[in-house]
C-alpha cells in the first residue's frame, strides 16, 4: 500500500501540471480567435465547449443569437452592433488582463446543438461565464453563467458598464461622438441667432406665447407624458384607439382628448370674448346658440369617452 | 335711441347699502363654501370610522401622540429605535415637524381651553378643517387677479374639487393635507408684496413659506416658482422696485427662516433646487445697482457699458454656480428631483422611487376624474390672463406650464396642478357670468352717443348726480351702480360691447349654471366611490348589493399586538412598516420612510430569496417573525407577489451576482405562480410564504390565485426554517414565526425531517479515516 | 422596557436546593429486562446517596411515563436499554430528543445492536459503525476476550472526569465524532483498538476485506469516541456510552491486566454527575449597565458615552448544593453589537468582589440599537450566553458645544453686518438736508 502511495504522491504533480497546461493552450488559441475578428470571438459546437470548459480560468461573456435572415430575429440585429463595439473596446486593454475575459458570439446556425442543450427558444441571450478555475474563480464559487438583463436596454453603453462587473478591469468603452447631433445643435443655434431680427417681433408678440402655453398644458393634461414614458403605442391592433382600462391610453387619445379640450375652451373663450363685439343682435343670437350647443354637444362627447375608460361611471349627458 | 337694460335691476339701492350686502353676502358664500369642503371630506368617516388613512399618516399619527404626550422637545430629539431596527431613526432630524407641531399646538390649545379632545379625532379631522383654509386662500389669491366673484368660485371649486379631496379626506393625515393651504397662501401672499412693493407682505410670504419648509418636503416648488416668476418679469422689461422689495424681502427672511428646520439646514445654500432662487436674488441686486447708477449718471456710454457689465456679472454668477457645483460644493439634484426631468432615470437608478405607486405617469381620465369640467376652463382661463397681461397674471402662466408638466410626468403632483386650474377656471368662468349677467345692452351699430358711455364707465359716486339730471329714460344710475357692481368685464368700459336680448343670457347661464350642478354631482360621486376609502380597511360589496367590510390588516396587527412580545421584531416589505409600527407597535426592519437603500435590499433579499439564505439573514437582525399581504384567495391585487418583483429589483442593485431578475421569469419571459413558475421563484421565500397551504382550501379541486388568474400547484410549498403564526380572515395577511435553532446543532431541515419520522441515511464517518490499503 | 433576557434556562430551577444536580433530583432507570439490576448495584447506590431518587422500568412497560402532557415527569434520564428493538409507545427518538429542550439530562448506553436507539444516536452529531461491530484490541497482552478492552484515559475534555485516572474496562462499540461544537468528548477509544466484527476474531486480512466491503474504511485508532458528552441549547446534557457494562459492578471490581483497581467507578460517577449538571455547571445571575460614576441603568445611552457593563456568575456547588459566586473564568468577551460587533473587549473578573465580571469601555459614535453580548461557550462548562439591548441616541439637541471657535467667520460676519446696519441706518436718521435729498433720489430708484 505505501506504494500505491508513492504512485499518488508522483501522481500528484503531473496531473497538477497536466491541467492547466491544456488550459493555457485553449486560452492561447481563443485569444488568437479572438484577435482574428476584433476582439469577439465566433463560436461554433467545438470552440463553445473549449470557451466554457469547467477548468477555465478565464471569463467569458457570449452572445446568443440569430443574425441569419432567415431568422427574422429584429432584436438579434439590433443587439448585435453593440455587443461588437463593446468587445472591441475590450480588445483595447492590456494583455493579461484581455485574454482573462473573452466575447464570444454563438449563432444559431452554427450552433444549434448548444442551443438544444442550454434549452434556449428565444435570442439574443447574453451569457455571462465567471472564470471556474484559478485566480480568478468567484469567490461564492458560482461558476454557472448568469443572464444580462436587457431591462438596460440594446445599448452599448449599460451593456459595458453592466458587463464590468465580470471583467477584470472595466470595459474601456466610450460611446462614439455624435457629430451629427450637436453639429445640427450649433447650425440651429447659429440659425436662431441670425434669424433674431426677423423672428424677434414673434418672440415678443404675446399671443405666441400664449399659443405656446395653451398648447403645452393641453397636451401635458392629454396625458401625452404618459404615452412618452410608458412607451404607449400609437393604437393597439385590430384598430382600436381607445387602451381599454382607466390607467392606460393610447398615442391617439392624446391626440382626440387633446382636440376636445381645445375645442370647448375655444367655444367658452367665443362666447366670452368675442361674442359681445359683434354688433348686430341676430348675427349675435346666432353664434350665442351656436357656441353654446358646440360646447354641450362636445361635453357629452368627452363624457362618453370617459365612460368608455371608466365603466362604472354613472353620469352621462346625450350620449 | 338710449341704452336698454336686458332686465330691471333694483333701482333704489344707495352704493353703500350695495357695498355692504355685497360684502355680506360674499361672508356668507365663503362660510357656506368652508361647510361643504369639510362636509364633503367626511365621507370617510361616515362611510367607515373615525380612523387614519393608509401608510405615512400612520407614522405622522404615533409621531403626533409622541408630541402630545412628551412635549416639543422630546420630540425634538424623538430617536425611534423600533424603527429600522437595528439601525433605528433620528425621527427629529429627518421629518418635516410642520404638521406634527400644528396638530399639536391645536390639541393644547383645546385642552387649555378645557375641552379634552382625543387627539386622534384632532388628527384625522385637520385636513377637512384645513380645506377650509385653503378655500379661502385660493379666494384672496384670485380675488388678486381678478376680481371677489372669481375668487368665490375659484374658492368653490377648490373646495370640493376630487384633485384636492383626493389627499385631504378626513383621515388621510399627511403633509399635503395642510401644505396646499401654505402653498396658496405664500403665493397670495407674495403676489400682493409684489404688487404693492411692501416689504410687510414679503416678509408674510417669508414665514409662511417658513410653515410650508416645515411642513412639506414640496416646498422646493415654491422655492423655484417664484425666481422664475421674478426671472420672467426681469426679462420681460417689467423690473420694478416694488418686485426688488418684494423678492428681496421674502428671499431673505425665508431662506433664513427655512435653514432653521433641521431636516433642511444648509440646504438652501448647497443644493441646486435651492439655486434658482439665490441667483435671481443676485440678479436683482445687480439690476438694482444698475438702475440707481443709471438714475444718478447720464453719460450714454457709461450706461452701455454698464449694462454690459450687468450682463457679464449676471453670466458670472451663473457660471460660478455652475462650477461650484462641479466642484461639488453644491450638491446636483436629488434623484427625486432628477427623474421629474429625466423620466426614465429613476427606473434605471433608483428602483425605490419608481416602485411607489404614486411616481408613477397620469393618463388622461385621471385627470377628467380629478378636474373634470375645470380642465378644459382651465386653457380658457390662461387666454384670458394673457390678454391683460399683469405681473400677477404672468405668475399664474409660468404656474400653468409647470404644474401641468409635472402633473403628467407624476401622479402625486396633480396636487399641485389643482390650485391653478381652479383659479383660470375661476377666472373664465366668472368672466362669462359677467359678460352674460350684465344688464347692460348695447345699442343698434350706427349711433353711440357719448353719455350712456360715461354712465356705464363711471364708478357709482357723486360726481355722476349731473349726468343723472340730463336723463329720464335712462336707467337709474343706483342701478347702474348695482350693474358695475356684476360687470366687472375689461373692456366694457371702452367701446360699448355686450349682449343683445334675454334668451341668449338664459341660455348661456343656464348652460353654465348646469355645467356647475353637473361638477357638484361629480365630484360628490367622486369623493364618495373612489377616494374616501381609508385601504386600512376595505369595502366589497356582497351580491345582495350591501356593504361588506374586509377587516383583515387591523385583525392581524392586533393579533400581532396582543399575542407577541413587546420587543418582537417584525419583517415585512416596507409598505406597511408605518402600519405595523402604528397599529401593532412592534419593532420593524424597514418602513415607508425608505432612507437606507441597503437595509431594504437586505429584506428584498431575504424575501427573494430560498429558505437557506434567507434564514442567516433573518436571524443576524432578530427578526421573530415575518408579515406578508396575499390577495390571492380573495383577489385583493395590491399583494405582495405583484410587488414581488421591485423587491428582486431592489435587492439586484445591491446583490446583482446573488439575485437576478431574470431568474424570476419563464423561459418566455412570463412572470407566473403556478407549474411552469421557475424553480427560483417556488423556492423564494415570498412565494413559499404566501401559497403555503394554499392547496388546502381547495379540498383537492384545483387551487387558482384570484389576481393572476392562474392556478398554483396541487401540493404547497413547504416551510422548515419557519412557522405558520397567523393568517388573516381572508388570508390577506399571513404571519410567519422564525424558528429559533435546533438544539442539537442540525440545520432545520434535517430536524424537520427527524420531527416527522423520516429515515435519514446512515451518515459515513468523515474522511480522515479513510482506508490505507 | 428594553431590556432582553436570554439566560439559561436552568435559573428557573434554583428551587431544588435539596437535591445534588442543579436541576432536581428524580432519576429514570430504563432497565432492559436483560441487565439485572444488581449487577449495577454499585452504581446505582451511589447515585442514590447522593441523594437521588430513583425509579427503574422497564422499556416495555408504560408507566411511569417520560412526558405526560408534554411535560417532562423525571429531571433525569438513564437508558441502560441498549438491546432493545421496541420500546412503549412514550419513548420515542423524538421525545427523547424533546426532553432535552425541556432541560432533562440523558444517559444512554449503546450496543452492537441495531435498536431505535442505536439510529438516534446519528442526531447528536455521532456516526456509528455498522451493527455488530464492537470495538476489539488485542492490546494490552489480556487472557480476557478481545471485545473486553482497558481503555487508558487520557483527559480529552479537562475537568469532566477527574484526573489520573486508572484505566477504565470498556465493552461496546466506538463513534466517530461528526464536527459538531456541541459535542463533549470525554473518552476514546486506545490508538490500537478498532472495530471490527467480534464474534469471529479472524484475522487482519478479513478485516480489511471486511473494511472494504464497507466502504468507508477500517474503524481503527484513537479519534473514536466511547464516552461522549453532548450540550443542546439550552443548558441540558446526555451523555452516550458505547457499552452499558463500563458501569457494572463486575467491571467495577474487574483486575485491571497490570494489577491494580480499574477507573470505572469514580469514572462512572463523574459521568453522571457531569450528565445530571453537577459539575462544570455556570450561570449568569444578573447583568447591568449604566454610564460611570451613575448607578441607575439608562434607558438609552448617547453616542460616546464611557459605559460600565458588569455580570454576575455564579457556580453550582455539588458538595453544598449552592450556587456559589464564581470568579474563575478570565477569558471571557463582552462584545456591544449591532448587526456586527463594534466593540470586543475582555470581561475580567473584578478583584475582591467574587463572581462580579465588569468593563468600561466607551459607545462607539454610532447610533442604533445595540446589544451587550456575553457568549461564553466551553466544552464541559454549561454555555453562558446574555443579550441585553439598549438604544445609542445622537447627543440632544442642546447636548453639542454651543460656541465653536472653528465659526469665527460666521460671528464676526453676523456681527460685523448688524453693526453696519445700525451705523448705517443712525446715519441715514441723522443725516442733513443733503442727506435728505440724497435719500428721497435713492427711495425714487427703490
Amino acid at each position: 500500500m505505501l506504494l500505491l502511495h508513492f504512485l499518488a504522491l508522483f501522481a500528484l504533480p503531473l496531473c497538477l501540471a497536466a491541467v492547466p497546461k491544456d488550459a493555457q493552450s485553449i486560452q492561447e488559441e481563443l485569444v488568437k480567435l479572438a484577435r482574428a475578428n476584433n476582439g469577439v470571438i465566433k463560436l461554433d459546437d467545438r470552440t463553445y465547449d473549449m470557451l466554457t470548459s469547467p477548468k477555465r480560468t478565464w471569463s467569458a461573456a457570449v452572445q446568443l443569437t440569430a443574425l441569419d435572415p432567415r431568422r427574422r430575429c429584429a432584436p438579434c440585429k439590433d443587439f448585435d452592433p453593440s455587443f461588437k463595439e463593446v468587445g472591441r473596446a475590450w480588445s483595447g486593454v492590456a494583455a493579461e488582463q484581455r485574454d482573462s475575459h473573452f466575447f464570444a458570439t454563438l449563432d444559431f446556425d452554427h450552433a444549434m446543438t448548444v442551443f438544444q442543450k442550454l434549452g434556449i427558444q428565444s435570442a439574443p441571450i447574453v451569457h455571462v461565464y465567471p472564470a471556474a478555475d484559478g485566480p480568478r474563480k468567484p469567490a461564492n464559487g458560482r461558476t454557472a453563467p448568469s443572464t444580462y438583463d436587457f431591462s438596460f436596454g440594446f445599448e452599448a453603453g449599460p451593456l459595458a458598464e453592466q458587463l464590468s462587473h465580470h471583467t477584470p478591469v472595466p470595459i474601456p468603452y466610450k460611446a462614439p461622438f455624435n457629430w451629427s447631433r450637436w453639429g445640427g445643435i450649433a447650425a440651429s443655434g447659429v440659425i436662431l441667432i441670425a434669424a433674431l431680427r426677423f423672428v424677434g417681433p414673434i418672440l415678443q408678440w404675446k399671443w405666441t406665447w400664449a399659443l405656446g402655453t395653451v398648447l403645452t398644458s393641453l397636451v401635458m393634461t392629454s396625458g401625452y407624458m404618459f404615452t412618452r414614458i410608458r412607451g404607449a403605442p400609437w393604437t393597439g391592433g385590430n384598430g382600436q384607439w381607445i387602451a381599454p382600462g382607466y390607467q392606460n391610453q393610447f398615442g391617439q387619445e392624446t391626440q382626440v382628448v387633446a382636440m376636445i379640450y381645445g375645442l370647448l375652451a375655444s367655444a367658452f373663450l367665443m362666447l366670452t370674448v368675442v361674442t359681445p363685439y359683434t354688433s348686430s343682435p341676430s348675427r349675435q343670437k346666432a353664434q350665442v346658440y351656436l357656441w353654446s350647443i358646440v360646447i354641450f354637444i362636445m361635453y357629452s362627447v368627452l363624457l362618453s369617452l370617459f365612460r368608455v375608460k371608466n365603466k362604472g361611471y354613472p353620469f352621462k349627458l346625450l350620449l | 335711441m338710449t341704452a336698454t337694460t336686458a332686465y330691471q335691476v333694483p333701482a333704489n339701492l344707495s352704493p353703500t347699502t350695495v357695498a355692504n350686502t355685497s360684502s355680506l353676502l360674499r361672508i356668507v358664500a365663503l362660510a357656506l363654501i368652508s361647510g361643504a369642503a369639510i362636509a364633503s371630506r367626511l365621507f370617510a368617516v361616515i362611510n367607515f370610522e373615525s380612523i387614519i388613512h393608509e401608510f405615512d399618516p400612520w407614522f405622522n399619527y404615533r409621531a403626533t401622540k409622541v408630541l402630545a404626550s412628551e412635549g416639543f422637545y422630546a420630540f425634538w430629539n424623538w430617536f425611534d429605535p423600533t424603527a429600522w431596527y437595528p439601525l433605528g431613526r433620528v425621527v427629529g432630524g429627518t421629518i418635516y415637524p410642520g404638521l406634527m407641531a400644528t396638530s399639536g399646538v391645536i390639541y393644547s390649545a383645546l385642552r387649555a381651553v378645557h375641552l379634552p379632545v382625543d387627539i386622534r379625532n384632532i388628527c384625522v379631522l385637520l385636513a377637512p378643517g384645513f380645506s377650509a383654509l385653503t378655500a379661502w386662500a385660493t379666494y384672496m389669491f384670485t380675488k388678486e387677479m381678478k376680481d371677489e366673484s372669481a375668487g368665490l368660485l375659484a374658492a368653490a371649486f377648490i373646495g370640493i374639487v376630487p384633485g384636492y379631496i383626493s389627499r385631504s379626506v378626513a383621515g388621510s393625515y399627511d403633509n399635503e393635507a395642510i401644505a396646499i393651504f401654505l402653498l396658496m397662501f405664500t403665493f397670495f401672499a407674495w403676489i400682493k408684496a409684489m404688487k404693492t412693493g411692501s416689504a410687510f407682505f414679503g416678509t408674510i410670504a417669508a414665514l409662511f413659506y417658513f410653515y410650508m419648509v416645515a411642513a412639506w418636503g414640496g416646498y422646493a416648488f415654491i422655492t423655484n416658482m417664484i425666481p422664475l416668476h421674478a426671472l420672467a418679469l426681469i426679462l420681460m422689461g417689467r423690473y420694478s422696485s416694488r418686485l426688488y422689495v418684494g423678492y428681496s424681502s421674502w428671499y431673505a427672511v425665508g431662506t433664513l427662516a427655512s435653514m432653521q428646520v433641521p431636516f433642511v439646514g444648509f440646504q438652501p445654500v448647497r443644493t441646486s433646487e435651492h439655486m434658482a432662487a439665490l441667483g435671481v436674488f443676485g440678479l436683482l441686486q445687480i439690476i438694482a445697482f444698475a438702475e440707481l447708477v443709471r438714475s444718478h449718471v447720464s453719460s450714454k456710454q457709461f450706461q452701455t457699458l454698464l449694462f454690459a457689465s450687468v450682463i457679464g456679472l449676471g453670466l458670472l454668477g451663473t457660471a460660478a454656480i455652475v462650477g461650484l457645483t462641479y466642484k461639488g460644493w453644491i450638491a446636483p439634484w436629488t434623484g427625486r428631483f432628477y427623474s421629474l426631468w429625466d423620466t426614465g432615470y429613476a427606473k434605471k437608478y433608483i428602483p425605490i422611487i419608481a416602485s411607489v405607486s404614486e411616481h408613477q405617469p397620469t393618463a388622461w381620465p385621471s385627470f377628467f376624474m380629478d378636474l373634470q369640467f375645470l380642465i378644459f376652463l382651465f386653457p380658457a382661463g390662461v387666454i384670458l390672463c394673457f390678454k391683460q397681461l399683469r405681473d400677477e397674471h404672468v405668475f399664474v402662466i409660468i404656474y400653468a406650464i409647470v404644474a401641468s408638466y409635472f402633473a403628467g410626468v407624476m401622479v402625486r403632483l396633480m396636487l399641485t396642478l389643482t390650485p391653478v386650474v381652479c383659479v383660470t377656471a375661476a377666472i373664465a368662468f366668472s368672466t362669462l357670468l359677467d359678460t352674460y349677467l350684465n344688464p347692460e345692452e348695447p345699442e343698434a351699430i350706427d349711433e353711440a352717443p357719448k353719455p350712456e358711455a360715461s354712465t356705464s364707465a363711471v364708478a357709482p359716486d357723486t360726481s355722476s348726480a349731473p349726468t343723472k339730471k340730463q336723463k329720464k329714460a335712462a336707467p337709474p344710475p343706483a342701478g347702474s351702480t348695482l350693474a358695475e357692481l356684476v360687470t366687472k368685464a375689461p373692456g366694457t368700459s371702452k367701446r360699448k360691447t355686450g349682449v343683445f336680448g334675454l334668451d341668449t343670457r338664459l341660455l348661456v347661464v343656464a348652460n353654465a349654471i348646469g355645467m356647475l350642478v353637473f361638477f357638484v354631482w361629480h365630484c360628490t360621486w367622486v369623493t364618495s366611490n373612489a377616494y374616501s376609502s381609508p385601504s386600512v380597511v376595505l369595502a366589497s360589496s356582497n351580491p345582495d348589493g350591501s356593504q361588506h367590510i374586509i377587516d383583515d390588516f387591523r385583525e392581524a396587527y392586533y393579533w400581532l399586538r396582543q399575542n407577541t412580545a413587546e420587543d418582537a421584531v417584525v419583517m415585512s416589505w416596507w409598505d406597511y412598516g408605518y402600519q405595523i409600527a402604528g397599529m401593532a407597535d412592534r419593532p420593524t426592519l424597514v418602513d415607508n420612510n425608505t432612507w437606507n437603500n441597503t437595509h431594504i435590499a437586505t429584506v428584498g433579499k431575504a424575501m427573494s430569496s430560498s429558505e437557506e439564505v434567507a434564514y442567516p439573514i433573518l436571524r443576524k437582525h432578530d427578526v421573530d417573525y415575518v408579515l406578508v399581504i396575499f390577495g390571492g384567495l380573495i383577489g385583493y391585487s395590491g399583494d405582495d407577489i405583484n410587488k414581488f418583483l421591485w423587491m428582486v429589483r431592489i435587492a439586484q442593485g445591491v446583490w446583482p451576482d446573488e439575485i437576478q431578475e431574470p431568474n424570476y421569469f419563464t423561459r418566455t419571459g412570463e412572470y407566473r405562480v403556478d407549474d411552469q413558475a421557475p424553480q427560483t421563484m417556488k423556492d423564494s421565500l415570498m412565494y413559499k410564504m404566501s401559497y403555503y397551504r394554499f392547496a388546502e382550501l381547495f379540498g383537492g379541486n384545483q387551487p387558482t390565485d384570484r389576481v393572476r388568474g392562474q392556478q398554483v400547484p396541487k401540493t404547497g410549498p413547504t416551510l422548515d426554517y419557519l412557522d405558520e403564526a397567523f393568517t388573516s380572515e381572508n388570508w390577506i395577511v399571513r404571519i410567519y414565526q422564525v424558528k429559533k435553532e435546533d438544539p442539537l446543532g442540525r440545520d432545520l431541515k434535517t430536524a424537520n425531517a427527524f420531527e416527522q419520522g423520516k429515515k435519514r441515511k446512515r451518515t459515513k464517518p468523515s474522511p480522515r479515516r479513510k482506508a490505507i490499503a | 422596557m428594553w431590556a432582553r433576557w436570554i439566560v439559561p434556562a436552568l435559573l428557573g430551577l434554583v428551587s431544588f436546593v435539596t437535591a445534588k444536580s442543579s436541576s432536581g433530583n428524580s432519576v429514570l432507570v430504563i432497565l432492559e429486562p436483560k441487565l439485572d439490576k444488581d449487577n449495577f448495584s454499585k452504581f446505582f447506590s451511589g447515585l442514590e446517596e447522593k441523594g437521588y431518587e430513583l425509579t427503574f422500568r422497564a422499556p416495555k412497560d408504560t408507566k411511569p411515563a417520560i412526558l405526560e402532557y408534554d411535560y417532562a415527569q423525571f429531571s433525569h434520564v438513564i437508558m441502560f436499554a441498549p438491546e432493545t428493538k421496541s420500546f412503549s409507545s412514550d419513548i420515542t427518538p423524538q421525545s427523547l430528543v424533546s426532553l432535552l429542550s425541556k432541560n432533562t439530562n440523558l444517559l444512554i448506553a449503546l450496543s452492537p445492536k441495531q435498536t431505535p436507539v442505536y439510529t438516534l444516536a446519528s442526531e447528536f452529531s455521532l456516526t456509528l459503525p455498522p451493527p455488530g461491530t464492537p470495538l476489539i484490541s488485542h492490546f494490552p497482552q489480556r487472557d480476557d476476550p478481545a471485545t473486553v478492552i482497558p481503555v487508558p484515559v487520557r483527559p480529552v475534555t479537562p475537568n469532566v472526569v477527574s484526573s489520573k485516572l486508572a484505566p477504565v474496562w470498556f465493552s461496546g462499540i466506538p463513534f466517530a465524532y461528526q464536527n459538531n461544537p456541541l459535542l463533549v468528548p470525554i473518552l476514546n477509544a486506545p490508538a490500537e483498538s478498532f472495530a471490527s466484527d467480534g464474534e469471529t476474531d479472524s484475522g487482519a486480512d478479513a478485516v480489511v476485506d471486511a473494511a472494504d466491503k464497507g466502504g468507508e474504511g477500517l474503524w481503527a485508532g484513537s479519534q473514536m469516541g466511547l464516552v461522549a458528552g453532548f450540550q443542546p441549547v439550552g443548558g441540558a446534557r446526555a451523555t452516550w456510552v458505547g457499552g452499558v457494562e463500563m458501569f457494572s459492578d463486575e467491571f467495577f471490581q474487574k483486575e485491571l491486566p497490570g494489577g491494580g483497581k480499574p477507573g470505572n467507578e469514580q469514572f462512572a460517577a463523574d459521568v453522571a454527575a457531569w450528565t445530571f449538571q453537577e459539575s462544570l455547571v455556570l450561570r449568569i445571575d444578573s447583568v447591568e449597565h449604566h454610564r460611570v460614576n451613575e448607578t441607575v441603568p439608562g434607558q438609552v445611552y448617547t453616542t460616546n458615552d464611557q459605559l460600565v457593563f458588569s455580570a454576575y456568575l455564579s457556580k453550582y456547588n455539588p458538595v453544598s448544593s449552592a450556587w456559589e459566586p464564581f470568579s474563575g473564568i478570565q477569558d471571557m468577551q463582552l462584545e456591544f453589537t449591532m448587526l456586527d460587533p463594534h466593540i470586543r473587549t475582555a470581561l475580567p473578573p473584578v478583584r475582591g468582589t467574587p463572581g462580579k465580571y465588569s468593563v468600561t469601555f466607551r459607545a462607539p459614535d454610532r447610533h442604533g440599537v445595540f446589544k451587550f453580548i456575553i457568549d461564553y461557550k466551553r466544552k464541559g462548562l454549561t454555555h453562558l450566553h446574555s443579550s441585553t439591548v439598549v438604544p445609542l441616541v445622537p447627543p440632544r439637541h442642546d447636548g453639542y458645544p454651543r460656541f465653536l471657535s472653528a465659526a469665527w467667520p460666521y460671528y464676526v460676519g453676523a456681527i460685523s453686518t448688524s453693526v453696519g446696519f445700525l451705523l448705517f441706518s443712525a446715519l441715514w436718521l441723522a443725516g442733513d438736508d443733503r442727506a435728505g435729498s440724497a435719500k428721497g433720489k435713492t427711495t425714487k430708484t427703490e
